[in-house]
């Protein structure tokens, strides 16, 4: 190998990332004994200095509402003043006319674990055989019978909070005891149950027991501004220590990947990657690449590894690097208020900023063309006393009446937030935009995505029936979001790297190792065939131990 | 464990306001530090002391009076006792885009004001105020021509609720229940009463 020729160290593996799945890579091939190089695009963060989640709205120089001069930058909510200066502002992306795509990065170590939602369910065969039962695309490479194992291992890792549901949609797990329900979650159910929709418990990644080592959480609701207790999984309190406990792990941070390098029979050898903090080329070497970038810069990266062997980027015979991007629509798909809570005193069932329930997939469960779309979504509820009296806006007049009125609806608030995944589309897809460089002269990915007729209807019909539901339990309701949130809000991308049997079709195998280059795996959502209902974080953890173990075999058996 | 952490993290969190709170101006009643813990009193008014950064004194006086009208100290302490008045000088220094509204609409009351009575706002008597927003805030008062002034009588509601309800105050005032420690995620009171039918009386 080159890399031996220059004097250079030759690690084992470099993953690039250190998120849900370079975390999970980095821990488990460390723990094997393998020598692990880490490349993290920006810097480490200190809980105690970073981590503002204790702090109080009048403790922030805007009150929480953030400067008002960069607020129209913000990737939304959890881009927020609590957190300034650790989303991903620098580096330039374009998208093509007609998308409006915004793509919330966290360069930070641990990326965007660190500030993640925490919603946990697995994906089940009505995911991966979805294709056998309504025709549409093809199945994924893999069973649930084969990644059950593994989502049971990184329920164990990372504790998760919930119930046994014997939901069709739902495979169940191994749970710690769930979070309480609260008053707004017996009166919803209570008009989900007369609308036959389910109302459960969600799974949820946050530690209503002590765990592993780890805390338990003491439901202070500051979660999107990040755990400074580390009461919820995130990769550098979990993962990474152990990692590093190993004495086989090195990590640079601010280390921004510039392409996957190749030896002369094309095989990956290394990483160069830009210093951002001194601006100089670096190139590192390993007997194996792992890319954990997340969805659009795995492929970004890849696609940018241009060499004689691979002249549209490395592992692209297929030309499907980069194709085939999916993403949920998030949006409010109903709000209002409670009036059985008017004048009741507040109630802490807000301070979890949590998921506490969730409306698991209800449609199209028995007969896959049941409902005028094709596959399923879900919906997570919320509401109660939160920080702010966003309801304020909904109540008229001024003075003591008005003062009264705040307080009195003050507990009643209620919202449903949908998660509905697109449909894999030859329209939506990233590829490398032919004229813009970002600040470090790498050229820029360019993203090319709209929501699809399907998805457009699953969110028609989520208003209609949380609007209902919200009827039902004897609430009142305020409206609808006019819009859903912009795509790429809900940070759930999926499929730029997709995984397949075919090489013809799939850039990755079954275990995340690209087709055409051995000793390149891809350990992100990437691999994903589509988002399904559920969030990708579990998947992204269960699917990448799979890949790891599959890698370390490879090791083990001289293949690499 | 998480009752071991509190310490620190208060006396971080602390410091990191002293800190703070030094290097911006504005902040003489509403960046109470730790208020809430080693201050047991009411914040004292200091509004003589306070360099206005955006309103000239007169639009600063207009915007205290209109801010404690819309949240009023009546049983509990209202707008001008949160220093909402100084927040608000303070977000519309930082933020272009509200500056003109803010300009014009405190133009527009004081001309609408004499229009009616030939007195600037501040110089009516308070019921007669109370009176002139009562056309822009409800609905079957409005009156056709003072669609400006309605405009910027919810952009004034709108910052006086982000300033109130945001102080140390305000979170009193709504019994803010987060940013507190429990052992346990708390859970609903009335579990034989799942559709909440038969709860106690209103408190409020």
């Amino acid at each position: 190998m080159r890399g031996v020729f220059m004097a250079g160290k030759v690690y084992d593996v470099i993953v690039v990332g250190t998120g849900a799945g370079g975390g999970t890579a980095i821990k488990t091939l460390a723990e094997a004994g393998l020598s692990v190089l880490a490349l993290n695009a920006g810097r480490k963060l200190v809980p105690a200095r970073d981590f503002r989640n204790h702090r109080k709205s009048y403790d922030m120089k805007f009150r929480g509402f953030g400067d008002p001069r960069t607020r129209a930058q913000s990737y939304g909510y959890m881009d927020n003043e609590y957190v300034e200066g650790v989303w991903e502002h620098e580096i330039t992306y374009t998208t093509a006319p007609g998308t409006q795509w915004m793509w919330p990065r966290c360069y930070a170590v641990g990326g965007k674990t660190n500030f993640w939602g925490r919603s946990s369910a697995r994906f089940g065969d009505i995911d991966f055989k979805a294709a056998q039962r309504d025709g549409y695309d093809v199945d994924w490479p893999i069973s649930y019978e084969e990644i059950a194992p593994y989502y049971t291992r990184a329920e164990q890792m990372m504790g998760v909070a919930s119930t046994v549901q014997h939901r069709p949609s739902n495979p169940d797990g191994h749970y710690l005891p769930p979070m309480n329900f609260r008053c707004l979650d017996y009166i919803l159910q209570s008009g989900c149950e007369k609308n036959g929709v389910p109302y459960l418990p969600d799974r949820i990644a946050q530690l209503t027991v002590a765990h592993a080592g780890h805390p338990p959480c003491h439901y202070c609701g500051g979660c999107t501004e990040g755990c400074d207790i580390g009461a919820f999984f995130s990769s550098p309190w979990f993962f990474l220590p152990l990692a590093e406990k190993t004495g086989n792990l090195e990590m640079r941070t601010n280390a921004l990947a510039r392409e996957v390098l190749v030896d002369e029979n094309g095989k990956a050898h290394g990483v160069a990657y830009v210093d951002r903090l001194t601006r100089r080329e670096e190139e590192v070497y390993g007997r194996a690449v792992v890319m954990s970038a997340s969805c659009i810069e795995s492929a970004h990266i890849m696609l940018n590894s241009k060499s004689r062997h691979w002249p549209t980027g490395i592992a692209n015979s297929s030309g499907q690097l980069g194709r085939n991007l999916c993403d949920h629509l998030y949006g409010t798909s109903a709000y209002g208020y409670l009036p059985q809570l008017l004048g009741q005193p507040s109630f802490p069932d807000n301070v979890s900023s949590s998921t506490v329930a969730w409306m698991p997939r209800w449609q199209n469960l028995e007969n896959p063309h049941q409902e005028s779309f094709i596959r399923g979504y879900s919906v997570y509820p919320g509401g109660g006393c939160s920080e702010f009296p966003w309801y304020y806006r909904h109540l008229e007049g001024f003075g003591s009446s008005f003062k009264r009125d705040i307080k009195r609806y003050y507990p009643t608030p209620i919202s449903f937030e949908v998660q509905a995944p697109t449909l894999r589309s030859d329209t939506n897809f990233v590829d490398i935009d032919p004229e813009v460089k970002d600040v470090y002269g790498r050229p820029a990915v360019r993203i090319h995505f709209q929501w699809d007729v399907n998805t457009l209807k699953m969110w028609e019909h989520s208003k209609q029936v949380c609007a209902e539901v919200i009827r039902a339990a004897g609430g009142e309701t305020w409206g609808a979001a006019d819009h859903p949130e912009l795509p790429g809000y809900s940070l759930h991308e999926t499929g730029a790297c997709r995984m397949g049997n075919d090489p013809k079709t799939s850039v990755t195998n079954r275990f995340g190792q690209t087709h055409d280059v051995p000793n390149l795996f891809v350990c992100d959502a990437g691999v994903f065939l589509n988002c399904t209902d559920k969030t990708t974080t579990i998947s992204i953890i269960a699917f990448t131990l799979r890949s790891s173990e599959h890698l370390i075999e490879l090791f083990r058996r001289g293949e690499i | 464990m998480a009752g071991q952490g509190m310490d620190r993290r208060e006396v971080l969190r602390c410091l990191a306001l002293a800190a703070a709170a030094g290097t911006f101006p504005g902040f003489s009643r509403w960046s109470f530090a730790c208020g809430d813990h080693v201050n047991a009193g009411a914040p004292t008014p200091r509004a003589a002391n306070y360099t206005m950064q955006f309103f000239s004194r007169h639009e600063y006086a207009t915007v205290e009076r209109l801010a404690d009208l819309i949240i009023p100290g009546d049983g509990t302490p209202g707008a001008r006792d949160a220093g909402v008045a100084e927040f608000i000088d303070f977000m519309v220094a930082h933020d272009d885009s509200i500056q003109y509204p803010f300009r014009l609409g405190l133009a527009w009351i004081d001309a609408e004001s004499e229009r009616l009575d030939g007195s600037r706002f501040l110089d009516r008597p308070a019921e007669k105020q109370a009176e002139m927003l009562g056309h822009l805030a409800y609905r079957d008062r409005y009156r056709s021509g003072e669609e400006d002034g309605r405009a910027f009588f919810e952009l004034a509601r709108e910052y006086t609720v982000m300033g109130y309800y945001t102080s140390p105050i305000g979170l009193k005032e709504l019994d803010y229940p987060g940013l507190r420690l429990y052992s346990e995620s708390p859970g609903c009171p009335h579990k034989d009463d799942p559709e909440h039918l038969h709860l106690p009386p209103p408190k409020f």
